[in-house]
């Protein structure tokens, strides 16, 4: 037994600080109780086998298998693509010479965000700036599911650059996270309830606040955050898409763009998107270096085409234009759809619940426990480096992918 | 293996060879004097009627890091003007300004370049930089690590810490960044558009630090020297593209007091504010005190005519300039408590008074800063233009008469305002050899490169001999790197990767304890997982070449 210095691999904020008790493979957390990091570590692994139609079968005779599966295919899409930077090259590298297509788990969420910037660009900041720069947060509908200590670590940390004395939190949206519930006596924060709609047209109101002399504002609340805004020195607005009305959740993005544009006229301000489940911002980002587009990008033509709505995985699998889906998911068990008119592929963790229920099950390691990795924060910027700490000898996916690229590209 | 070049034209200036014919030996991948007795010549390439140089040295071109794949996101329909399709040998892509890395390494083994500088990185974005590079092939690369915005730093110098301290605190961050030079950005000025300031001039304090861009200057120029560091700093003064800046590009120069520094695209930095527009040149300002400080280098950015993208770490100045955007969308961020970045796409018209006006000081600047030992060939890739732009640059330079008529075709104020067509000079190939090579490869401090003489290593470009200068640049007939074949009549030939150039350097252990906790207090992360460890780096296939900070010219 012995305890070691951890990066967590789990979420997008990627924590260093945790430690961990490592015995016999079985790893226990010491310092922190976050729940998603809590039940990752939880997963027992009982058995490793690859499968072919559900039945267990040797690594190399599922890695033959889906070898014969891409180059038969007339059109194959990469989803779910839980991976890290190594994972997204070896995947591109397929991706590009057999002309398939390629979308994530979350990207019915993040391409809003996707088409917000490439239509009005944004301001945006990091981690370290929102705990040590902003004397003012505004919060949009967002919990901290997906990143459970974002407020413990940065919206109210101990100590900070500017010694903020004051910080100010406003939560705008339906529901409060439990973390503001649970320290309202300690912190200083205001609650403005509005379901998406209402949301949207208080945003707009802000912003028509600002831009124009309007004498008269009747609404109290609105009146107040006014006087705040004008007040901040350095503000922040956060914001999550998943958990804003689907339909409208769009243009609320692009109003909280134009927004921070808005603030930054008379002072300063910036903003962070919450969302990066499933190391989202990782894929993207090798994405866009290697081929100049983000996720939803085909490369049938034998170039990048990349198109939001297009290429979504369920419009794909709903429209049948594919004939083969490899689902890569090395974090979780996340589910994945199976339509079983056409050949499904899962590269996933070794306890996921559909291992049987995919034509080809290849089972690999988690960046961070079973092999070094580096994956990106969720403001993009931050790299963090992930050790091996745990020796099961699962493969990562660039490990399963290059022997698939090997064995595919020899036939050749 | 030997291969012998013969019979071409050599244009070499680190080894003062001014287009004699000779003949060229490469011995695996080095340049070898001539081969021993009973060594054996493998292969002879006759290059009749062929030019020789060293491979070209881009030292300034934005080509990786967190800014360019944000310009990429803004940008899909810049993309979709430019498609690669991919091929046996080569990935696909697309881009031009912000072009996707497999290309960019493509594109510049066409033009004959075999050695490229990212000139901005944040230091905690400089792992994933370092990996994204490590997809750009061929090419040997390396980074200038940005400082001169960090709270850190800026906390330092506010405490009145001594230079030793400085100085250690400047190696462990190139160190741990693996970066080749540090560059000054806006000095201070990033950090006080934090606290809303919205401009800052080198005498001005910074409202938080209470410091001015000066003292910031200083001890990083001074910082470099000390340490021995391959590459003088390298400044991206105040003000950029504000009117009037070249008196504070005069006033940054007299600051340093004689000492070594290299200010970046210099054209963005020579604006005066005289004229009924209140926007004038100050090309001839700046080039004759350029003149007379020889310690001075610099690199010029021009701009091309045409769309491109602006990326820069200056949040300051690209807020600032967000209302010229074309399109009409923009990125700024602040980012980590060191910097910041801002993305402005941007058309330069030639109708236009101002663009026309920064074109035209850029070839002043050119041609008026008399020793072409200090002023390097750049666009700022890709703030003035696409690197591609460069053989058409070259002939700029090279041909008065296809100047002046370009000269004509500009906006007519303008044409009033600048004395580019009464400059008549002319570079020789012997002085673009120097602005592109032997140059840029003195002042990195890399001696193994940018020339053609015993031990270089075999990064050659051969080009036909052509009146027309951009044809004759825009397609070398061959290109060799490490003794390789790449290019061949505008065709790659075989792809692999360059090196990675780091500088090497000491720095007392103790800062650490200092850096550690503030780490932990204040960036919310461990120091230890800041630090790049060569093991990484070497995970990507990324082969690392050490540049030892013992240089004994400053």
């Amino acid at each position: 037994m012995k305890n070691i210095n951890f990066t967590c691999p789990f979420c997008s904020l990627l924590c260093d600080d945790i430690k961990l008790e490592v015995k016999n493979n079985n790893l226990k957390p010491l310092n922190f109780k976050c729940p998603i990091l809590v039940n990752s570590l939880k997963r027992k692994i009982n058995e490793q086998f690859s499968r072919i139609n559900g039945k267990k079968t040797g690594i190399s005779q599922a890695i033959e298998a889906l070898s014969v599966l891409i180059k038969k295919s007339k059109s194959t899409l990469f989803a779910g693509m839980g991976t890290d930077i190594k994972g997204t090259k070896a995947t591109l590298e397929i991706v590009d010479k057999y002309k398939c297509i390629i979308d994530h788990f979350s990207g019915d969420n993040y391409v809003k965000n996707i088409k917000s910037i490439q239509e009005l660009g944004g301001f945006f900041l990091t981690l370290s700036e929102l705990k040590n720069r902003a004397d003012t947060i505004i919060i949009f509908q967002s919990s901290s599911d997906t990143v459970p200590r974002l407020f413990e670590k940065y919206i109210f940390p101990k100590e900070t650059i500017n010694n903020l004395k004051k910080r100010k939190v406003v939560f705008i949206g339906s529901k409060v996270p439990q973390f503001l519930y649970k320290n309202k006596k300690l912190i200083n924060f205001e609650y403005i309830k509005l379901d998406s709609i209402n949301l949207l047209n208080f945003i707009s109101n802000i912003r028509n606040s600002i831009n124009s002399e309007i004498s008269e504002i009747k609404d109290k609340k609105l009146l107040n955050l006014l006087k705040l805004l004008k007040k901040t020195k350095y503000g922040s607005i956060l914001w999550s898409i998943s958990e804003l009305q689907n339909n409208i959740s769009d243009v609320i993005v692009n109003e909280i763009t134009l927004l921070i544009q808005d603030l930054n006229k008379f002072t300063r301000f910036s903003g962070l998107s919450l969302e990066g489940s499933d190391h989202i911002l990782t894929v993207n980002e090798v994405l866009l270096w290697q081929t100049g587009f983000p996720i939803r990008t085909s490369f049938a033509s034998g170039f990048p085409v990349h198109d939001i709505n297009q290429f979504s995985t369920k419009k794909l699998l709903d429209n049948k234009e594919i004939d083969l889906a490899i689902w890569i998911n090395s974090f979780n068990e996340k589910k994945i759809i199976i339509n079983k008119k056409i050949k499904n592929v899962l590269i996933g963790i070794p306890t996921h619940p559909q291992k049987k229920d995919a034509d080809i099950f290849i089972p690999v390691g988690t960046p961070g426990l079973d092999h070094k990795s580096h994956l990106l924060r969720i403001d993009k910027v931050v790299s963090v480096p992930l050790k091996k700490i745990r020796n099961i000898s699962l493969p990562s996916v660039d490990l399963v992918l290059n022997k698939v690229k090997e064995r595919i590209f020899n036939d050749n | 293996m030997i291969t012998k070049l013969q019979n071409a034209r050599i244009y070499d200036p680190i080894n003062r060879i001014n287009g004699k014919i000779r003949d060229l030996y490469i011995k695996n991948n080095k340049i070898i004097d001539k081969p021993g007795r009973g060594e054996k010549i493998s292969k002879v390439i006759n290059l009749k009627n062929k030019i020789i140089m060293a491979g070209g040295i881009d030292i300034h071109s934005h080509i990786a890091g967190g800014k360019v794949n944000l310009a990429r996101l803004l940008l899909p329909e810049e993309h979709r003007k430019y498609l690669y399709s991919s091929s046996d040998k080569l990935r696909s892509g697309s881009g031009l300004g912000t072009c996707s890395s497999f290309h960019i390494g493509y594109k510049y083994a066409k033009l004959g370049y075999t050695a490229v500088f990212e000139p901005a990185t944040l230091p905690s974005n400089a792992r994933s930089t370092i990996i994204e590079m490590s997809d750009i092939p061929f090419i040997d690369k390396g980074t200038y690590t940005v400082l001169s915005n960090d709270d850190f730093l800026l906390k330092l110098i506010q405490k009145k810490s001594n230079q030793k301290k400085i100085n250690d605190y400047v190696a462990w961050i190139l160190q741990s960044t693996k970066g080749l030079g540090i560059k000054i950005v806006n000095p201070g000025g990033i950090n006080a558009f934090k606290f809303n300031q919205r401009e800052l001039d080198l005498d001005e304090k910074n409202r938080k630090y209470d410091i001015t861009p000066r003292s910031i200057l200083k001890v990083l120029t001074k910082s470099l020297i000390d340490l021995k560091a391959p590459h003088p700093i390298h400044v991206h003064g105040c003000n950029l593209g504000v009117p009037g800046n070249v008196k504070t590009t005069v006033k940054q120069i007299n600051a340093v007091e004689g000492q070594p520094m290299h200010l970046t695209h210099i054209q963005y930095h020579s604006y005066d504010n005289k004229g009924d527009r209140n926007f004038s040149s100050g090309a001839n300002l700046l080039a004759e005190k350029i003149n007379k400080n020889k310690n001075i280098t610099c690199d010029v950015g021009q701009i091309m005519f045409g769309q491109t993208v602006t990326v820069s770490a200056d949040t300051m100045s690209q807020y600032r300039n967000h209302h010229f955007a074309h399109p009409k969308k923009w990125i700024c961020a602040d980012i980590e408590c060191e910097a910041g970045c801002g993305i402005v796409p941007f058309e330069y018209q030639d109708k236009n008074f101002v663009n026309s006006l920064q074109w035209a000081i850029g070839l002043e600047l050119f041609l008026l800063i008399k020793d072409p030992w200090r002023i390097y060939l750049t666009t700022d890739h890709p703030n003035g233009a696409a690197f591609t732009a460069y053989p058409k640059l070259i002939k700029l330079l090279m041909d008065s008469s296809f100047r002046n008529r370009e000269f004509e075709k500009i906006n007519k104020h303008a044409q009033k305002n600048s004395v580019l067509g009464s400059l008549k000079r002319e570079y020789s190939l012997y002085d673009i050899a120097i602005l592109t090579r032997a140059g840029p490869a003195k002042v990195l401090g890399l001696n193994n490169t940018g020339h053609l003489g015993c031990g270089a290593k075999a990064n050659i470009a051969v080009y036909n001999e052509n009146e027309d200068k951009e044809e004759m640049f825009e397609k070398p007939y061959m290109v060799f790197k490490d003794g390789e074949i790449i290019v061949k009549n505008g065709k790659i030939q075989k792809v692999f990767n360059g090196k990675f150039y780091i500088a090497e350097t000491e720095y007392d252990k103790n800062i650490e304890k200092e850096i550690s906790s503030y780490f932990e207090k204040y960036i919310g992360r461990k120091m230890e997982n800041f630090k790049i460890q060569n093991q990484e780096l070497w995970d990507y296939g990324i082969e690392t070449e050490n540049i030892k900070c013992n240089r004994n010219d400053y």
